[in-house]
């Protein structure tokens, strides 16, 4: 089965044709999606200005390492839940959406991003806050960490402004979609 | 009905494709940084997150970040505004966000504010907490269903 024809079928199970053809369902899933980035998200981008020294100083870069992974992990968990549902509805079109592919990458390069810098920063955190100094590895992890969010960010945003194959529409018009 | 005389053509925003989902990117960043700092400091008043320091030690660290963010958040939101005036006027999901919106920020500077300073914290701290996620909750909902209502 190729991936085609398997995002055709992943669109037509019950529930997913149900989300896709629903007014309300469709719109509160994203409202969550978008709800979790302003609330974990948050989390994401003062975590990286603790490690750049720019944020949050009163605390040990520990405490809000350990502070908040748990509520990141939450926050991960629903937006994963709540990207495989609106992906999967209308699995089809992403299946064409080069944004959705970016997005896709960029969210494997988190994955990378925690291969390299979990060992050596944010499972070492009591030795950065008992450096001088923060070390330019923690510094380094940081700013790749906003690097990536950001990305994941605007490419999600842009998956609703690919149009396929037609003819470019005004902006306008493209915003009235849905 | 209110209609601004103003021909949406002319604003230079419209005149290329990627300024309206850049501005959208600019100002989904903005709230990140404004609702996630703010939703920290409820988080630290519920008992569930950043426990080493009071609630007052962690709204006054965080204060200038949440005020960067919403100095993004009304920069870009109102220049997305201008890209169609009497199609958001007209919106009731607009209409809804903005007053949501006005509420949550007189909110957060008066009730939220005192209730973060107030030693020892209180039970009711808890629900005004509570009541903060839910209108930057609305805010962002109402944001969202501009699209599709």
């Amino acid at each position: 089965m190729s991936l085609l024809s398997f995002c055709q079928w992943l669109q037509s199970i019950g529930f997913l044709s149900d989300i896709r053809e629903s007014a309300l369902v469709y719109p509160v899933i994203m409202t969550t999606h978008l709800s979790c980035i302003a609330l974990f998200g948050g989390m994401i981008l003062m975590t990286d200005m603790r490690l750049l020294g720019l944020a949050l100083n009163k605390y040990t870069v520990t405490e809000v390492v350990s502070a908040l992974r748990p509520w990141k992990r939450v926050g991960f968990c629903i937006m994963i839940t709540m990207g495989v549902l609106l992906a999967g509805s209308e699995a089809e079109k992403y299946y064409h959406n080069p944004y959705f592919w970016m997005k896709m990458a960029m969210l494997l390069m988190v994955g990378v991003h925690a291969l390299i810098f979990r060992p050596n920063v944010y499972n070492r955190t009591e030795e950065i806050d008992r450096a001088p100094a923060i070390p330019g590895r923690a510094k380094a992890a940081a700013v790749l960490s906003l690097v990536i969010w950001l990305s994941v960010l605007s490419l999600g945003r842009l998956i609703g402004y690919y149009e396929g194959e037609k003819p470019e529409a005004p902006v306008r018009a493209q915003l009235q979609v849905k | 009905m209110i209609q601004f005389a103003f021909d949406p053509a002319t604003n230079p925003l419209n005149n290329n494709e990627w300024s309206f989902p850049l501005l959208e990117c600019i100002h989904i960043t903005g709230f990140a940084l404004s609702i996630g700092t703010i939703a920290l400091v409820d988080l630290r008043m519920l008992g569930l997150a950043m426990r080493s320091q009071t609630s007052a030690v962690l709204a006054k660290t965080l204060a200038p970040w949440t005020l960067v963010g919403l100095a993004i958040m009304l920069i870009s939101g109102p220049m997305i505004f201008s890209s169609d005036p009497n199609m958001y006027l007209h919106n009731i999901s607009f209409r809804f966000k903005m007053v949501a919106l006005l509420l949550a920020i007189l909110y957060h500077y008066t009730v939220h504010r005192w209730a973060v300073y107030r030693e020892p914290a209180s039970a009711a701290g808890k629900i005004v907490a509570v009541l903060s996620l839910g209108l930057w909750v609305s805010v962002v909902a109402g944001g969202l269903f501009i699209a599709f209502f």
